[in-house]
């Protein structure tokens, strides 16, 4: 049975005019199970936000199959929704109607929108600010109104970029506490991208490391610690194995 | 469930670097350049269709005609020659006595707080309302005309050099002071860097309003210069020179603000893209 | 006990807040601007006033004289005798349609050329030609084609005020966020919900700032295509009062179109204030 998203051989290559070809993705093959929180590591410029584009619709790869259900990823569409690193909130919208943004884009009426971004709103803990905008929030809130944002449109498949890295250390933290409390609620399939390697074994099921540029994945790490987790795990052997192990695969891949 | 290692494809060599071909990379200004050529071909061969009527039109290829007819005879020169003067004289007073003054300003905190509010007015003012006056009080010659052009041009160099003052990085002085710079120094290396650009930025603006200045004063009471040419030929139905006039400007305006522009990009390479 | 310790040392460490702010600035400082921006407008006017007790004029400079009391008697005779209403409303009128007519032109076509790179290329020769030229050149042309009256000056007022808002616009589309497109996109946003949802909001403060280009431009054009192509208005006004040497008149008549540009500048801050709540910088004012 094929996997519930499933990537072969993907290749994209960008050409920018008069400078060379930069191959961002080279037979790039991904499986992700149905359900699960998938993480994929790289070196910077690895490729690996190029693959959250492609599999977003918004970047067309140059040749290969990539598929979701079965179905050829054709352009963007509402069982995938990207949560973005700088946020991406539109700063002439209070926090309800950016979180509203893809309800209203599928012609939602407005009553159920309301009731649905109310939802998420307090799923993210944002009571109370529903009329603040964007420019009056902390970094942390901003992100919890761009995943509220992506969560609204109900999608299959959660693709995260990075999403806590222009967050400072201690945000970033409490920030990954309450995406597990969230995924765990919301069960969603989650694509998540990142540089942190203790992130990514905190949040995920599996770990893939990717190659530097031109991407693809070097190897799959299952991380079979218990659910739900706590932050204290970050202090346990098991974890620091897990991380030592991740880093040994990813350092070759660093060039600095 | 163990780690997975999985096989490294063979990356291909990369692609030759893709060169832009010629018209990939000047397909811009082709694009333009196309455009304006279809524009006259089209002014030209809608008279096919639609009836001709000289009293009320012309057509590139009269216009022309009647370009090089007027650049033959040495009249347009003539014209353009008489309005440049007065230009010439108001222009240079507002950038010597605009650029002074905004520098004043800048510099001395409570001259710039009490200038501020009354040059703010002067500039929100049609001060081109003032032309008929001083066109009868100065007369017809060089002189209302200059002063016109003076009023219109003055007030971008006061308010660019003001900003511009204002603008210098009080850090870089520190850094130049620090480095065992003089007074000297301060102004060579930091303020006139800085204020340069945003008085040739307003050079820009200025020269537009000048040419207002120019036009007002010989539309109200002139014998020659290019403004009367342009109301004598539309008096005397002449259109295919009239038109011939207002190509002229046109393409001086252009040269004139497109060449600052280019001296800006030019000489402040550090300020594109700002 | 142990939460009444708690209280106390939530007293005592509670820092005194007034020893944490600045100094308040001295009463002068915070006045400074004002009093000397006002006091040197009121100098000058005092100045001016103070003139002719000061200096002998010849008998033909005398006659171009006029002094802030008179030009401030002849409006309030204007506005009073209600003679300034039917030239008001007739300049008005220019300016108004002539706006309006460039607001109606100018977004669309802004929105357009900013987004599409061909039109842009195809459209660039004619913007920056008939921008840099300024549009006075027209006038004769325009009369000529109009004739005297309302038309050639809503013309004339039209290009004027048409290039400030089309070029801001562009700016302000261009500007656009590449992220937050990607975003909408990302949500199955097609062309029409890219500029309604992005590039319109966030080329708002760009339009703004030509909208108000564009009033001056406007006042511009009301001004010059009534010296030479109308037969009423109150820059025909002006023209009349400056041949019968009435210089009171024409001061009147400045700041009259001064006024004009003013409120509506005024309107515009007001609409601003409304569209841009958003921004960072109008954060103290909720």
């Amino acid at each position: 049975m094929p996997a519930y998203i499933q990537g072969r051989n993907v290749n994209l290559t960008f050409r920018p005019p008069n400078r060379g070809p930069v191959r961002a993705l080279y037979g790039f093959d991904i499986d992700v199970n149905e359900g699960e929180f998938l993480s994929i590591v790289g070196p910077s410029g690895c490729g690996k936000s190029t693959f959250l584009n492609v599999l977003l619709g918004l970047i067309r790869p140059d040749s290969g199959d990539l598929r979701m259900h079965g179905k050829p990823i054709a352009g963007p569409g509402t069982d995938r929704a990207m949560v973005f690193q700088e946020f991406g909130l539109l700063p002439w919208r209070s926090v309800q109607h950016n979180i509203e943004l893809g309800l209203e884009l599928k012609g939602v009426p407005t009553e159920t929108r309301h009731n649905v971004s109310q939802h998420f709103i307090e799923m993210v803990g944002l009571s109370g600010f529903e009329g603040h905008f964007p420019h009056e929030l902390s970094g942390g809130m901003k992100q919890r109104v761009g995943l509220a944002r992506a969560l609204a449109t109900d999608p299959d498949v959660l693709l995260m970029d990075e999403p806590f890295a222009a967050l400072d250390a201690q945000t970033r933290d409490l920030m990954q506490v309450e995406l597990l409390r969230i995924w765990q609620e919301a069960r969603k399939t989650v694509l998540f991208v990142t540089h942190q390697i203790d992130e990514a074994i905190y949040l995920s099921d599996r770990v893939m490391v990717m190659t530097k540029r031109p991407g693809h994945a070097k190897k799959i790490f299952p991380i079979e610690l218990p659910r739900p987790r706590d932050y204290e795990m970050r202090v346990t052997p098991e974890f620091n194995d897990l991380k030592l192990e991740i880093w040994h695969a990813l350092k070759d891949e660093i060039t600095i | 469930m163990t780690d997975q290692t999985l096989p490294n494809p063979a990356v291909p060599a990369d692609d030759a670097v893709t060169r832009e071909t010629f018209v990939e990379r000047y397909r811009k200004p082709l694009l333009g350049a196309l455009a304006v050529l279809l524009f006259f071909i089209a002014w030209q061969a809608v008279f096919l269709v639609v009836p001709f009527n000289a009293l009320f039109i012309s057509k590139p290829n009269l216009i022309f005609s009647g370009l090089a007819e007027l650049v033959v005879s040495g009249e347009l020169w003539a014209d353009l020659a008489v309005s440049a003067v007065p230009f010439l004289y108001g222009f240079t007073a507002a950038v010597v006595v605009g650029v002074t003054i905004g520098i004043v300003m800048g510099w001395r905190v409570r001259v710039g707080y009490a200038l501020d509010p009354l040059m703010t007015v002067f500039y929100a003012s049609p001060l081109v309302a003032l032309a008929p006056l001083l066109i009868v009080f100065f007369g017809v010659g060089v002189s209302g005309k200059a002063i016109i052009i003076f009023l219109l041009s003055i007030f971008p160099f006061i308010f660019n050099a003001y900003a511009g003052v204002r603008a210098v990085d009080r850090l870089l002085i520190n850094v130049v002071r620090s480095l065992g710079g003089k007074e000297k120094d301060l102004y060579l290396k930091v303020i006139v860097p800085s204020v340069l650009p945003y008085i040739v930025a307003g050079a820009r603006i200025a020269v537009g309003r000048g040419l207002i200045g120019v036009l007002v004063g010989e539309f109200f009471a002139a014998s020659e210069g290019i403004g009367y040419a342009i109301a004598k030929f539309g008096d005397l139905f002449a259109l295919d020179k009239m038109f011939a006039c207002i190509l002229s400007v046109m393409i001086i305006a252009v040269v004139l603000t497109e060449g600052i522009r280019w001296a800006e990009r030019s000489a402040f390479p550090w300020r594109v893209g700002q | 006990m142990s939460e009444l310790q708690a209280v106390d040392a939530n007293i005592s460490t509670a820092a005194p807040a007034d020893d944490l702010e600045a100094p308040p600035k001295s009463l002068w400082r915070q006045l400074e601007p004002t009093v000397l921006g006002v006091g040197s407008i009121v100098a000058l006017l005092a100045l001016w006033e103070a003139l002719p007790y000061l200096v002998t004029f010849a008998p033909g400079t005398k006659l171009f004289f006029t002094t802030p009391s008179q030009i401030a008697g002849t409006l309030w005779t204007m506005f009073a005798t209600g003679t300034i209403w039917a030239p008001l409303s007739v300049s008005a009128s220019g300016f108004a349609l002539g706006l309006g007519l460039a607001i109606v032109v100018g977004l669309p076509l802004g929105v357009l050329i900013g987004r599409s790179p061909t039109l842009n290329a195809m459209l660039d020769p004619f913007i920056t030609a008939f921008n840099a030229t300024p549009r006075l050149v027209f006038l004769p042309l325009v009369l000529l084609w109009f004739g005297l009256g309302l038309w050639s000056k809503v013309v004339i007022v039209f290009i004027g005020a048409l290039f400030p808002l089309l070029i801001n616009t562009y700016e302000g589309v261009r500007n656009s966020d590449k992220l937050l497109i990607n975003v909408v996109r990302s949500f199955g946003a097609k062309e029409w919900d890219i500029a309604r949802l992005v590039v319109v909001p966030n080329a708002m403060p760009y339009i703004v700032a030509g909208l108000r280009l564009a009033i001056g431009r406007a006042v511009l054009g009301v001004v010059v295509a009534e010296f030479f192509g109308s037969e009423d208005g109150l820059g025909v006004m002006m023209v009349q009062a400056a041949g019968q040497y009435k210089v009171a008149v024409v001061f009147a008549g400045l700041i009259v179109f001064a006024g004009l540009s003013l409120v509506m500048t005024g309107l515009v801050q007001l609409l601003e204030q409304r569209l841009t709540r958003w921004r960072p910088q109008h954060a103290a004012e909720y």
